[in-house]
């Protein structure tokens, strides 16, 4: 047994890793997608595929253990004795992951001889590999995951250090930026490679036993730290409903989403019995990841947010759910959207654990990724372009503090967006205008955050992919707080006609424009609670108009600008009553 | 006497440095930052080394002001003007959540609140052509909005390719805002990203019109009490600025401080060969580290104020710098889950540690020091401090060794020093191994207070075989500022590939930009002849980063490809082939110009013939206790070769050798160490 302070000391040397191979991999790779938009996870998982670490970068909606899935593939497919010191192995299998398939995770063990010590994994959204639409999963109207690109179900890469030329002719033939891809995929590889090693210097050093006992110890402590706070939530089954706007193929018919969440002090069971089936259309995910990434995603939310990431984290969560519903999507359906429903579904789990953890409770943010990717081939050298981006928007408010803005969903984390230089240098494409979203924040006595307005203005033949959420059901405030305003996309036609909608494919011409408005998080508390001076402010700002201060908070102004007392008095007591 | 003089204003110490060209004698001074009149410190540190105003030739200056004013957000009352549609970007940010998992993440607040952000109507292409051009009558609306405000940063969207705007509407705000700060963004950047460029624009129009008060103050002191030489203020980029250009870049100060000591670092890579060489700064909060190859440290263009999680950016040149809060005055804890931790608070110079007897009750890295025997307790700070040795045992028995369930201070105390030690050889890791370089491969080079102490420790566990401790290490960043020359780096943002046309661009511009860097040479370097250099950043087509590459008098495609794919090479492995093209994306100039300095043998060791021990100490070894001798620095003469363990105290620093390793003293005062790994 090795004394606690070496543990701690070997806990930090392997936090560490993860964090810098994330670095090397943003600083090599090619594609404006690992590069600005970190759409990426780094770690180290056990001899099991049970996570011991990974990159702070690492979004949540891979804690689910994308990395550890794809290795347990991998040891019921090979044998731990055939993953040996320099195999590399790649997956985006979707009956295992779960999750479009452009998420390739590649791993190689980590070796002391004999001895199997774990994987080191690196995920990476990889740009393109075929299907329907140009970028895979920006696809809107794929009824099947063979639609939706091509399958590496756990393939050796690298065998023994040896590339399998055979493998990288068939990742080349399948992506319409090979160049783009492979650059990626070198990033991928050689990040892998170097955090295999790092791993192993610090065994050397170490020893093996050492080392696992420290691994071992990470989990205990995560686990400990989870159960405290388990212990704390009183017994009882919460609940809480919202829905979703559509499928995507059948537009309007809106698809529930019921969670109950079961504490025993003991342990926590989310229950997702009550998810709708699953959809004709692209917004599925399997069941690694879909209802096991949400239930995770709203577990370390409540349960460790400050701590790292470890499978200690769900030792104590049960993910209770039928096969076939929208989150436990069978082997063939389509998931090219697998993330879109995931911050709802996180929100809503959230809203059930906030009946339960009342200090914790925050109301509803914006709660879609808001994908909205342009497409199309470069004026001069007829090359096939594609930018991907997502929304930004308001989050909730909690009893002390306003929602923040603009942040990404709950699901994104260290996304940065694609600023509008590097697309209209890039892309044959311009963008009008960036700017707040006045009166979009959930009013409420702490008012939501507020949206995003980016103005798009087309100047070349391209295809615009739309996945957005929460068109219907706004985003909720708590504790009679109101609703934050919902997500909108206008195109306006160069004839004048104008086009709302919230998913789907359309072709653009230069004249159109298309407006991408982000929703606003809701608020808490009545709104006629609110401090005036707080309302002043709000309207000093423009995060609010005068329209809405009288209407939303019962805050009259004079002809001046200055508070009307009187009036605004009469009006809050109206409001109150 | 024309005296050479370098004054570093500290987070605890102001640090002052004089050299005597005549007698080639160097001098140094210490005294406590007085921060309600950082001047004052300064005039006081230089009393100490007996050098007269009157007698100076010229004075740098590193300060931590504008780093200061950014973290206390005490800057001036600012507006911004940028293009329609635009003005929310500074608020909008990039959107990203760089703490996944707290649901109740926000980035610190803007500089510029929306009241105070206007728009103009005129555009510019992402090519550089005027789309819709500057409306000056909406401009001038917005001028007479702005009376009252300090200052103004301007920032247009695609200015990075053509500030004809940008210098329209400064020009015409100059005219109607006399007074005012005015600042543009390409001024201070010519890349691409609107975000990152005017917040950079924004800031340093927050803290310019400090800086300008400030400067004039600092001279206006000086000059009262005789003094008629130049004054510069130390860039982050390691150039000495003069006053002017630094009150018009106040950004570039922003890490005026830590650029000293790698100054030095470099001057004593260069003086010994050391082709890579990691310098290494433990202070008294935290813990810095930085890259020299081939005598050079590298410079970033983005730098994140208050970090990259809630902070803003800056594209400005920055010193390429790791910090870790990990320092001698760093709080050692137990966390609720029984964890032992170190830092990041500090108990900074006030209480202090609890050895101070300042009223220091958490244990701190000093006291575990002091507690194994690494530092004495008579003779710290030249014996001006007495350390409490019992009082330090004392707090890390009560506050660490019994909650975690140890029975001898001492077992944690080297916990405490060796997650310490963690901490900090993540850092070396960051700027090595994140960056694509073997750390094995380097020399560590350890100064401030508290390096020397610890180098041998961090070679150990990273396996760098070999650890530089330099003449002075306590007061190496004062002693760096006397060693650097004037420097200015313009750079612009090109995209060129290896094609025929791409190489004129290439050529075209690197004239153009040539031309404007000894323009500006010639404004501030007071006439000193410019050397310039040409480098261009580049990547693969479609990398985001950068590396940089040097290029040649004679610009030609196979050169440059040679040149680039050595480079990536050896900074990843390999190079990736001719399925992938290498372009260029920013063409950086860098013009230098040599100034009068000391040189490093006036730091030669004095002493000759054979040094003993001062006296032996017991010493708390990894192998355990032992009885080590202590050596006094100044006694060691060049050549001088000793074996550890042992224990070498000089003023303002100790340093360590471990069992079985040996070290010697070279002749330029420096003490080589090769560590047994």
């Amino acid at each position: 047994m090795s004394d606690p302070i070496t543990l701690e000391i070997i806990r930090h040397e392997l936090l560490s890793i993860p964090n810098q191979i994330e670095r090397n991999i943003e600083r090599t790779a090619f594609s404006p997608l690992v590069q600005e938009y970190k759409d990426y996870a780094v770690g180290l998982v056990d001899p099991e595929g049970a996570l011991v670490c990974q990159s702070r970068g690492s979004l949540p909606i891979f804690v689910a253990n994308a990395l550890g899935t794809a290795v347990r593939s991998g040891l019921a497919l090979y044998g731990a004795e055939n993953l040996q010191h320099g195999d590399a192995v790649i997956s985006n299998e979707a009956a295992s992951l779960g999750q479009h398939l452009n998420n390739v995770v590649l791993y190689t063990p980590v070796r002391d001889g004999a001895t199997l010590l774990g994987f080191f994994a690196v995920l990476v959204h990889w740009m393109d590999l075929g299907g329907m639409a140009v970028g895979s999963s920006a696809v809107t109207t794929s009824t099947d995951i063979w639609q939706e690109g091509i399958q590496y179900p756990t393939v050796k890469l690298l065998s023994r250090g040896e590339r399998q030329a055979e493998i990288f002719r068939i990742i080349t033939a399948n992506t319409r930026f090979p160049r783009l891809v492979l650059g990626d995929l070198e990033a991928q590889i050689a990040g892998c490679l170097l955090g295999r090693d790092m791993v192993l210097e610090v065994l050397g050093r170490r020893g093996a036993a050492t080392l696992g006992e420290a691994i071992a110890t990470m989990r205990r402590q995560a686990n400990a730290q989870a159960a405290s706070v388990i212990r704390s939530i009183p017994p009882g089954r919460y609940t809480a409903e919202s829905y979703l706007d559509d499928d995507g193929i059948r537009l309007g018919q809106t698809i529930p989403v019921k969670v109950a969440i079961h504490a025993d002090g003991e342990n926590l069971t989310i229950d997702l019995s009550g998810l709708g089936a699953q959809m004709a259309g692209p917004s599925n995910a399997g069941r690694n990841g879909g209802a096991v990434a949400a239930s995770r995603i709203a577990a370390k939310y409540l349960l460790t947010p400050e701590e790292p990431v470890n499978q200690g984290d769900f030792d104590r969560l049960v993910v209770e759910a039928p096969d076939g519903t929208f989150l436990t999507a069978r082997p063939e359906a389509p998931i090219a959207g697998s993330g879109n429903t995931i911050p709802t579904v996180v929100d809503t789990i959230l809203r059930a654990l906030g009946e339960a953890l009342p200090a914790r409770a925050r109301a509803a943010h914006h709660g879609t990724y808001g994908v909205h990717s342009m497409a199309g081939r470069l004026p001069r050298t007829g090359e096939l372009f594609y930018n991907l981006d997502t929304a930004t928007g308001g989050w909730g408010a909690t009893a002390e503090e306003d929602g923040a803005f603009p942040l990404r969903s709950n699901a994104h984390g260290d996304v940065p967006d694609i600023p509008a230089e590097m697309q209209e240098a890039l892309y044959p494409y311009r963008l009008r205008a960036k700017r707040l979203r006045p009166d979009s924040g959930g009013p409420g006595r702490r008012r939501g955050g507020i949206g995003v307005v980016k103005e798009y203005e087309i100047t070349h033949p391209c295809r615009l992919n739309l996945k957005f959420e929460r068109g219907q059901c706004p985003p909720w405030g708590l504790a009679g707080g109101g609703e934050g305003a919902t997500s909108q996309v206008a195109i306006i036609r160069a004839n004048g006609s104008t086009t709302h909608a919230l998913k789907g494919s359309f072709d653009l011409v230069p004249g159109d424009a298309v407006h991408v408005i982000s929703g606003g998080g809701g608020g808490y508390g009545p709104a006629w609670q609110r401090e005036t001076e707080l309302v002043l402010t709000d309207l000093a700002h423009g995060y609010i108009s005068a329209e809405h201060a009288a209407a939303a908070y019962g805050v009259i102004l004079n002809q001046d600008g200055s508070m009307n007392e009187a009036a605004t008095h009469a009006r809050r007591q109206e409001m109150q009553s | 006497m024309r005296l050479l003089v370098a004054a570093d204003t500290g987070g605890t110490f102001t640090d002052v440095a004089v050299y005597n060209p005549a007698s080639g004698q160097l001098g140094f001074g210490k005294t406590l930052t007085t921060y309600a009149d950082l001047v004052e410190g300064v005039l006081t540190g230089l009393g100490e080394t007996g050098a007269a105003p009157a007698e100076m030739a010229l004075l740098r200056h590193g300060t931590t002001h504008v780093i200061n004013a950014f973290l206390q957000r005490r800057g001036a009352r600012t507006a911004l003007v940028t293009t329609e549609g635009f003005r929310d970007v500074l608020e909008i940010a990039r959107g990203n959540r760089p703490v996944p998992f707290d649901l109740s993440f926000r980035r610190d607040p803007p500089l510029v609140p929306r009241p105070l952000r206007f728009e103009v109507p005129e555009r510019i292409g992402a090519d550089g052509q005027v789309i819709a051009p500057l409306d000056t009558a909406a401009l001038a609306e917005v001028a007479g909005q702005l009376q009252g405000v300090e200052a103004v940063a301007i920032s247009f969207l695609n200015a990075y390719a053509n500030p004809a705007h940008e210098e329209q509407a400064a020009a015409l705000l100059r005219a109607a805002l006399p007074g005012a700060y005015i600042t543009t963004g390409t001024a201070l950047s010519r890349e691409w990203f609107e975000y990152e460029r005017t917040a950079t624009a924004v800031a340093n129009a927050f803290v310019g019109p400090k800086v300008a008060a400030y400067a004039s103050g600092f001279a206006t002191r000086l000059n009262e009490r005789g003094f008629t030489g130049q004054l510069a203020m130390m860039g982050s980029n390691g150039g000495a600025m003069p006053f002017p250009a630094a009150v018009e870049r106040p950004v570039s100060l922003v890490e005026s401080g830590p650029i000293g000591g790698v100054i030095a670092a470099a001057e004593y890579a260069r003086a010994l060969d050391i082709p890579r060489m990691v310098a290494f700064d433990m202070g008294g909060t935290t813990a810095k580290c930085a890259l020299v190859e081939d005598g050079q440290f590298e410079v970033q263009s983005t730098y994140w104020v208050g970090g990259y999680e809630r902070g803003f950016p800056l594209r400005t040149p920055v010193l390429d710098i790791v910090e870790v809060g990990a320092g001698g005055g760093s709080i050692a804890w137990v966390d609720p889950q029984g964890r032992l931790r170190v830092g990041p608070r500090s108990a900074g110079s006030e209480p202090g540690p609890v050895a101070f007897r300042r009223g220091g009750t958490e244990p701190t890295v000093t006291d575990a020091n002091l507690v194994l025997g690494r530092i004495g307790g008579a003779n710290f700070l030249g014996g001006k401090l007495a350390l409490d040795r019992e009082g330090a045992a004392e707090a890390i028995m009560a506050r660490l060794a019994r909650p975690l369930g140890y029975d001898a201070a001492e077992v944690v105390a080297r916990g405490v020093l060796d997650l310490a030690s963690t901490l900090m050889a993540g850092a070396i890791k960051e700027i090595t191994v994140a960056r694509g370089h073997d750390v094995r491969a380097f020399t560590l080079c350890a100064f401030g207070g508290g390096g020397p102490l610890f180098a041998g420790d961090l070679a150990r566990s990273l396996g760098i075989p070999r650890v530089l401790i330099p003449p002075q290490p306590g007061n190496f960043s004062a002693l760096g500022m006397l060693l650097a020359g004037a420097r200015l780096d313009v750079s612009r943002s090109i995209v060129a590939d290896l094609s025929d046309a791409g190489m004129a661009t290439l050529s075209a511009a690197a004239s153009a930009v040539r031309q404007e860097a000894e323009a500006a040479a010639a404004r501030e370097f007071n006439g000193a002849a410019a050397s310039l250099r040409a480098l261009a950043e580049m990547r693969y087509r479609g990398q985001r980063h950068t590396v940089l590459v040097e290029l040649g008098a004679q610009i030609s495609a196979p050169g440059i490809r040679a040149a680039f794919e050595a480079t990536y090479a050896k900074r990843y492995g390999r190079s990736l082939g001719d399925d992938f093209q290498p372009e260029v994306v920013a063409l950086r100039i860098i013009a230098e110009a040599p100034a009068a300095k000391p040189a490093l043998s006036a730091l030669a060791p004095s002493a000759s013939g054979a040094p003993a021990p001062v006296a032996t100490r017991p010493l708390h070894t990894r192998e355990g206790w032992v009885e080590a001798p202590v050596w006094r620095r100044e006694h060691l003469p060049a050549g001088f070769c000793f074996t550890g363990p042992a224990i070498v105290e000089e003023y303002g620093a100790t340093m360590l050798l471990g069992t079985g390793d040996a070290a010697t003293v070279g002749a330029l005062g420096e003490i080589s160490v090769e560590i047994s790994l």
